[in-house]
């Protein structure tokens, strides 16, 4: 219905459908590419996210340059490592209109099954590896209930962070699992060691983030992920297999958090049951806000990491600008609320503007 | 006097003008055909006569008052209802609330429902529409919808009605009802604007024609009968040389796979009734199936893509390969079902030309390896772009900027892009123009010299007519006939579908 082309005069006109790209190397063209080339930067989904993180890490500066310190700035990202890598779990799933919300239950679980096997006694990665493995079982069984049996997966992943959490204060007793052998090389190396100044743990995001965006953007799952998201109706017509992508999707989340609650395990050395308090809601709000919207279709893993950051710097912030700490839960609900409302509005006007 | 009017009006989206000056004039007690190609601006003129956009310049007259609308319910109040394409009809209310929205009957704070059905009763009953008033939306068939939404058009008993495309849904009998309609209206001294893509509907039921031709007026209010449909045609299409002629595109023949031998359909049955289909269609013929909604033909081509799952009886693909179990399997078999209802089942509009066109291939069948390097991918569907003859300006643009008959072509692309042995059409040009859908024919003739089995299903009896050899026609979930060459004609379908051929059942 829209535009005026005539179709007839195609075959006229096919060869100069050829988008400029492929054309000559000339000064002219170079400097346009450069030009389309920060405009696409600028354009980017996790753009704002990122401009919005830099200008509150000055502003904060301005306040009290303190905080413009490169060991308190790698402090706040070293902090975020753990729902950084929850968002960008969740970001996979967000895209084809599901969440995760049990990734906080998961988080606090594997670092308690994992303190748990240790303390027992067993050799610390392998603990590790068995508590990654029910992390993605965890997320196996998300898959199963959403997937298999047809639950929204609000509610179904909601209800599982409850179980995983309860699970985790019946298997602790409540109680924090210490007495860590924290001269092992695995509390050495993931909990505290830096490398060309930047923690383990900080590379290890950087790792992930890296290794993800490129199975987003460069593998036909990325492609499927975000193909069922715009219209799921014609991805399965297509051929694409849907179930079998959301599940892996909900394999990567679990994995990923029970990946953040080794590493959590790592940094604080004892297993604690009411850790990871809010996580669920930083992860699904960091992903959000760093640009991937909950309409599904667009994804961005690194925009997800930034969200995640930025809304660390937020607490962190709330902390330089002296916020009484009975007042700073209702602030951070607050100003997420405030950022994803932003997020929203920006994006309505974006939209917009493509439509005129 | 007109009953409403609309002059001199212009209206650009983004530098590009869809309309620049033109002007529709309604009497009272007549029907007005405003017909042009896709992207003549037949839908945005009648957007603007409704109060959905506003034009850049120009004037509405009612009655000779000038109005501007606010939206289509301001409209409404003002007597202008309108029948759009796309149905606006809430699935999860029962049909009778879909009447009055916004608008209910009431007594009190109550809603006064009685009131609702004393006023939707008649004009259901004229529409023949047989489901309860009760009704959920959402278990009417998509022909009852189209009647639904034109009955809530005429609850308002408007004084101007404008319908855009309202039989592109339905039946030969509903449609013929609603023509019907159009001629009590008139008698009532309604306005009436028609759009349609099918002349022969315009030439029977229409007094006057105004046509548009890129977004300018070709035909003014001119009376119908001093008009044929070649005409009309040419009216739309103005002087350039328009291949209604389908002339094959043999650069497609060489995307599409060859089928080694031809599908064999052995008595196969249906959950949904159908029975005992045998149907063998060999490589390069193109074989229509034609029947009433719900005798069969789209059934089996869902059964044949492996979408419905069988009751019984045999399907083989070409090379003697039992068909496998589902739909995936299908298409990894080389299996292509490609839909007219191309926004739902075709197209990821938000996403790229190109990502669209290597989807199936290369995501959903992952043909391509684990690793997919962009500029490969925009390289094969810039060549898809030259060999299936579609106008884009840049294969990054979102496919939602296409025009329905390119948007189809890209669905057409993304299909051959997968080498499919066997081509399932349903309704393959649907809402497409003219030149498009003899362009989409040349495809398929192109794809079947190629060496592919291709099947197809038609509301539009003229494209079988245009496109097919041999048609199968159904009748109440079996094949009755089969028509071969020049004994394809629409007269002869329609009878068939409609009588089901009498003679031949006995034999």
């Amino acid at each position: 219905m829209k535009g005026t082309v005539m179709s007839q005069r195609v075959k006229v006109d096919a060869p100069a459908a050829t988008p400029p790209e492929g054309g000559p190397r000339n000064p002219l063209s170079s400097l346009l590419r450069s030009g389309l080339r920060i405009r696409a930067l600028t354009g980017a989904d996790w753009f704002s996210a990122l401009a919005a993180l830099a200008l509150l890490i000055a502003v904060i500066g301005l306040m009290n340059p303190a905080f413009l310190n490169s060991t308190q700035l790698i402090n706040v990202v070293q902090q975020s490592v753990y729902i950084a890598l929850m968002a960008a779990g969740i970001a996979f799933l967000v895209t084809q209109g599901e969440v995760d919300l049990s990734v906080a239950g998961n988080y606090v679980l594997t670092g308690i099954v994992a303190s748990m096997l240790i303390q027992g006694g067993m050799n610390t990665w392998v603990a590790a590896a068995i508590a990654l493995g029910c992390a993605v079982a965890v997320g196996a069984l998300n898959a199963l209930i959403v997937q298999g049996i047809g639950i929204n997966s609000l509610i179904a992943t909601l209800a599982m962070g409850w179980v995983l959490r309860g699970l985790a204060a019946a298997l602790s007793e409540g109680k924090q699992i210490i007495g860590m052998p924290v001269d092992d090389a695995f509390f050495r190396i993931l909990g505290g060691e830096k490398i060309l100044g930047l923690p383990v743990s900080v590379w290890i995001l950087i790792v992930v983030i890296s290794a993800l965006t490129v199975l987003l953007r460069s593998t036909p799952f990325g492609y499927r992920v975000r193909e069922i998201g715009s219209n799921e109706d014609a991805a399965r017509f297509a051929g694409i297999p849907v179930n079998r992508t959301k599940t892996l999707a909900f394999l990567l989340s679990g994995g990923l958090a029970g990946l953040a609650g080794l590493l959590g395990l790592a940094f604080f050395t004892s297993g604690d049951p009411t850790s990871g308090g809010g996580f669920e809601l930083f992860a699904v709000a960091g992903a959000v806000i760093g640009g991937n919207p909950l309409t599904g279709g667009t994804a961005t893993i690194f925009g997800a990491a930034i969200g995640a950051i930025l809304l660390k710097t937020v607490g962190v912030g709330l902390v330089y600008f002296s916020i009484p700490a009975v007042w700073s839960q209702f602030a951070t609900g607050a100003i997420i609320i405030l950022a994803v409302s932003l997020n929203g509005l920006m994006a309505r006007r974006k939209q917009r503007r493509r439509e005129t | 006097m007109h009953a409403f009017e609309a002059q001199d009006i212009r209206k650009s989206y983004g530098g590009v003008h869809a309309l620049r000056g033109v002007g529709l004039a309604v009497r009272p007690g007549s029907v007005h055909a405003l017909l042009g190609e896709n992207g003549a601006g037949k839908s945005t003129l009648v957007k603007i006569m409704t109060g959905v956009t506003r034009p850049d310049s120009g004037v509405l007259r009612l009655d000779g008052r000038e109005v501007a609308f606010a939206n289509t319910a301001e409209a409404a109040e003002n007597g202008v209802a309108v029948v759009s394409q796309e149905l606006s009809l809430f699935p999860h209310l029962s049909l009778l609330s879909n009447l009055f929205p916004m608008r209910e009957p009431r007594k009190g704070l109550l809603i006064d429902k009685r009131e609702m059905l004393r006023r939707a009763e008649p004009i259901l009953d004229q529409l023949g529409v047989d489901a309860a008033p009760g009704t959920l939306v959402q278990e009417l068939s998509l022909a009852d919808r189209q009647l639904v939404e034109i009955a809530k058009a005429l609850v308002t008993e408007p004084r101007v009605l404008l319908l855009d495309e309202p039989t592109s849904a339905l039946e030969g009998g509903a449609t013929d009802r609603l023509l019907d309609i159009l001629r009590v209206l008139r008698s009532r001294d309604v306005g009436v604007v028609f759009v349609s893509h099918i002349l022969q509907e315009v030439m029977s039921v229409c007094d006057e024609v105004t046509v548009l031709r890129d977004g300018a007026m070709a035909l003014s209010a001119d009376p119908i009968a001093n008009h044929s449909v070649p005409t009309l045609v040419k009216a739309m299409i103005g002087d350039k040389v328009v291949a209604t002629e389908t002339v094959a595109r043999t650069d497609v023949a060489e995307l599409a796979g060859t089928a080694e031998g031809a599908l064999v359909v052995d008595g196969l049955a249906l959950g949904s009734g159908v029975h005992d289909v045998n149907l063998t269609v060999k490589p390069g013929e193109i074989v229509g199936l034609v029947g009433l909604a719900g005798s069969g033909p789209t059934d089996v081509l869902r059964a044949l893509a492996g979408i419905v799952k069988p009751t019984a009886g045999t399907v083989t693909l070409p090379g003697g390969r039992p068909a496998p179990k589902g739909h995936r399997a299908h298409v990894a078999a080389g299996v292509a079902y490609v839909s007219g209802d191309r926004r739902r089942y075709g197209l990821m509009l938000e996403k790229p030309i190109w990502e669209n066109m290597v989807q199936v291939r290369s995501m959903g069948m992952s043909r391509d390896g684990a690793f997919l390097r962009k500029g490969a991918l925009l390289e094969r569907a810039r060549g898809h772009v030259a060999r299936v003859g579609i106008k884009v300006g840049s294969l990054e643009d979102d496919v939602s900027s296409l025009s329905g008959g390119n948007q189809q072509k890209v669905v057409m692309a993304k299909w051959l892009d997968n080498a499919p042995s066997v081509l399932l059409l349903d309704d393959p040009t649907r809402g497409v123009d003219v030149g498009a859908r003899a362009e989409i024919h040349g495809l398929l003739r192109g794809a079947s010299n190629g060496g592919s089995v291709v099947l197809m299903c038609s509301t539009d009896l003229e494209e079988v007519v245009a496109a097919c050899d041999r048609v199968v026609v159904f009748y109440r979930g079996r094949p009755v006939a089969e028509l071969v060459g020049p004994q394809i004609t629409t007269r002869t379908m329609l009878e068939l579908v409609n009588t089901g051929a009498p003679e031949e059942q006995a034999a």
